[in-house]
């Protein structure tokens, strides 16, 4: 039985946010975009993704949050990520996610600045 | 208005200079082009096809028409088929009605053509930029996890760590790690899926039924020095159209990692011996410093007698005991004991026999029957290849007599006025052999200036550098030449010449001396 994603979302104030628990891989990636997506067809324009339960992500995991951000970029939207690991964080700067996501250190800190 | 202002304030111009910004695939930059193709040159239906690994795939479409996917399979406008067909190198329209391709709007198409190549080398862009930019990752993982697993000095995280990175280097769906042992790798951590629980040595050559949910597998060994410590494996490389096998380049990255981890394994080995051991002398200190307590803090002040006793163990913690004390009759009682073995478990035997015999000789005349009950105590309490040796006497201070029962030890030797030497002999086996062992009381007498020496096998077989041994021959002339010393110069006198006849051979047992002189 492969290491499936659970994906769970709550609106916090008019704020999107998606919680993670598990791989984020092919798998695990494809599920955040549908939810993602999901999430922009109802109008959302800030989408929180909290990694706070993901230990691990891989190549195609990113790629696949890549198009999610590319998507949020042409609604003119954001995409931010909050509790990651110090491993994970690394990586999303390397890949350049950090350039066009922002990225921070809990989902209480995002919340006031995605928010305002 | 110029050529270049003109092409300069084109909307496409534009449009594909913004394809270079992040977020723009170009879809609805092509969908808009093909639909002025469309528009242009009086089409219903318009597909565009751009070679890609050696065929020509459909990109997109306008129109109602229902156009194939590759290519190959569609026919040419010649022959009355259903499509007209615009061929280009890299390239092709195919699209209804079938007009002749000199009729089509060949500005547009151009336009077109030219835009979803951009399309084309920036989607590869990205895709190389990602390729490099992972690189990066794998590079900054294996530089991490070195730094990482090397601080991880607890082997459950380092399991963790371990698996987690590997799995996600490689893109692995499924992973495990196991650790070597017995002859074969036990399992220790899986993650993503069922593994085997334990497998041959030789597991790394076939990782196939290592992972049994997974189609693919690749495992290699972690080593050091030739030394098999571990095993990892991983299963089903991921892309995006689902799983297929490792490459080559995967069991490399695979192999760089391992030796990473071989390092980390090491050390977590190292420092869990450190701290075992650390923890070891903690208890050898705490129980050394219970067995000096054990011994005779002073001896008996009898007039007529002088008494000393003298112990270095060979560790921390010996296997020698002795006693010296006066009893409530009068009399005093002489002990020494020596257990087999050394270190915590000698230790608390004679702890046992420390107890035990000071209850017995305060409850019970010096008789067989106390020798018998503390050998049965000494049975019940010690470990089956646990034994004592053991020497104990009692001394009548105003007649000499030596009574005294010698379990299975040395045979005491005692040293008269005139320089002969008596050894009394065993009177029973060692304390803790048999439960029903006897025990025999002998008597002998201690005249005025005789000497009685009681003393560990660690002095009469303490060697020297080429083997030989110091031999009760030796000790003889030395308790000879103590007549008028006082017994604490003789004390000294047996350390250095044990010592000395040593030269640096190191100590084998413990060496113990308990002494008794009539004067």
């Amino acid at each position: 039985m492969a290491e499936m994603l659970k994906v769970t979302t709550e609106n916090r104030d008019g704020l999107a946010v998606v919680y993670t628990e598990g791989y984020i891989n092919n798998q695990g990636g494809e599920e955040i975009a549908r939810i993602a997506y999901q999430l922009i067809e109802a109008g959302h324009k800030s989408v929180l993704l909290n990694l706070a339960g993901t230990k691990i992500v891989n190549s195609i995991g990113i790629s696949i949050l890549i198009e999610i951000i590319e998507k949020m970029l042409e609604i003119e939207g954001r995409l931010a990520f909050c509790s990651l690991t110090p491993t994970i964080e690394k990586t999303f700067h390397i890949m350049g996610l950090a350039q066009y996501a922002s990225i921070y250190p809990d989902e209480a800190t995002a919340a006031q600045a995605l928010v305002s | 208005m110029t050529v270049e202002s003109e092409v300069a304030h084109s909307s496409t111009w534009r449009e594909l200079i913004a394809l270079a910004a992040p977020g723009r695939d170009g879809r609805m930059l092509l969908d808009r082009l093909a639909a002025e193709v469309a528009r242009g040159s009086g089409l219903d239906s318009l597909a565009v096809y751009a070679e890609e690994d050696g065929e020509l795939r459909r990109r997109l479409q306008t129109g109602p028409a229902t156009f194939p996917a590759r290519a190959a399979a569609a026919p040419g406008a010649a022959g009355g088929e259903a499509w007209g067909r615009f061929e280009v190198p890299g390239g092709l329209l195919l699209y209804t009605p079938p007009v002749p391709a000199a009729e089509l709007d060949h500005h547009a198409v151009l336009t077109l053509l030219c835009a979803l190549r951009a399309v084309q080398l920036g989607g590869e862009l990205k895709r190389h930029s990602f390729a490099a930019s992972y690189r990066g990752v794998e590079l900054q993982s294996l530089y991490d996890v070195g730094l990482a697993i090397a601080r991880t000095l607890e082997l459950d995280d380092l399991g963790d760590e371990v698996l987690l990175r590997a799995v996600s280097l490689l893109d692995a769906r499924v992973g495990a790690f196991y650790l070597y042992e017995g002859g074969g790798y036990r399992l220790e951590r899986t993650f993503g899926g069922e593994a085997a629980p334990r497998v041959a040595a030789d597991a790394a050559g076939s990782a196939a039924g290592l992972l049994p949910g997974a189609r693919h597998a690749l495992a290699v060994p972690i080593e050091a020095d030739g030394k098999r410590l571990g095993l990892l494996a991983v299963g089903d490389k991921e892309s995006r159209h689902g799983v297929g096998a490792f490459p080559e380049a995967d069991r490399r990255m695979l192999r760089l990692f391992a030796n990473q981890v071989a390092i980390a394994l090491e050390n977590a080995r190292l420092h869990r011996q450190a701290l075992e051991k650390e923890r070891l002398e903690r208890e050898l200190d705490l129980a050394a410093e219970i067995q000096r307590q054990l011994l005779p803090e002073s001896l008996p002040d009898v007039p007529g007698f002088e008494f000393a006793g003298w112990n270095r163990s060979a560790r921390h913690v010996g296997g020698d005991y002795y006693d010296v004390r006066g009893a409530a009759d009068g009399g005093v009682h002489l002990v020494l004991g020596d257990v087999t073995g050394k270190g915590m478990p000698a230790a608390l035997l004679v702890s046992t026999l420390h107890s035990a015999l000071r209850l017995l000789l305060a409850a019970r005349p010096f008789d067989a029957e106390l020798f018998e009950r503390l050998n049965r105590h000494i049975v019940e309490s010690s470990a089956a290849n646990k034994f004592i040796t053991t020497a104990v006497a009692r001394l009548e201070p105003g007649t000499g007599r030596l009574d005294y029962v010698n379990a299975g030890h040395n045979p005491p030797l005692i040293v008269d006025a005139h320089g002969e030497v008596t050894e009394l002999p065993p009177g029973g086996i060692p304390l803790g052999m048999f439960g029903g062992a006897r025990y025999r009381v002998a008597t002998a007498t201690l005249e005025p200036g005789a000497l009685l020496c009681v003393y560990s096998d660690g002095i009469t077989e303490c060697e020297d550098p080429s083997g030989e041994e110091f031999g009760r021959e030796r000790l003889s002339r030395l308790l000879r030449s103590a007549a008028g010393r006082p017994l604490a110069d003789l004390v000294r006198a047996i350390d250095e010449a044990v010592v000395e006849f040593a030269a640096g051979a190191p100590q084998g047992d413990d060496q113990t001396v308990v002494l008794a002189r009539r004067s």
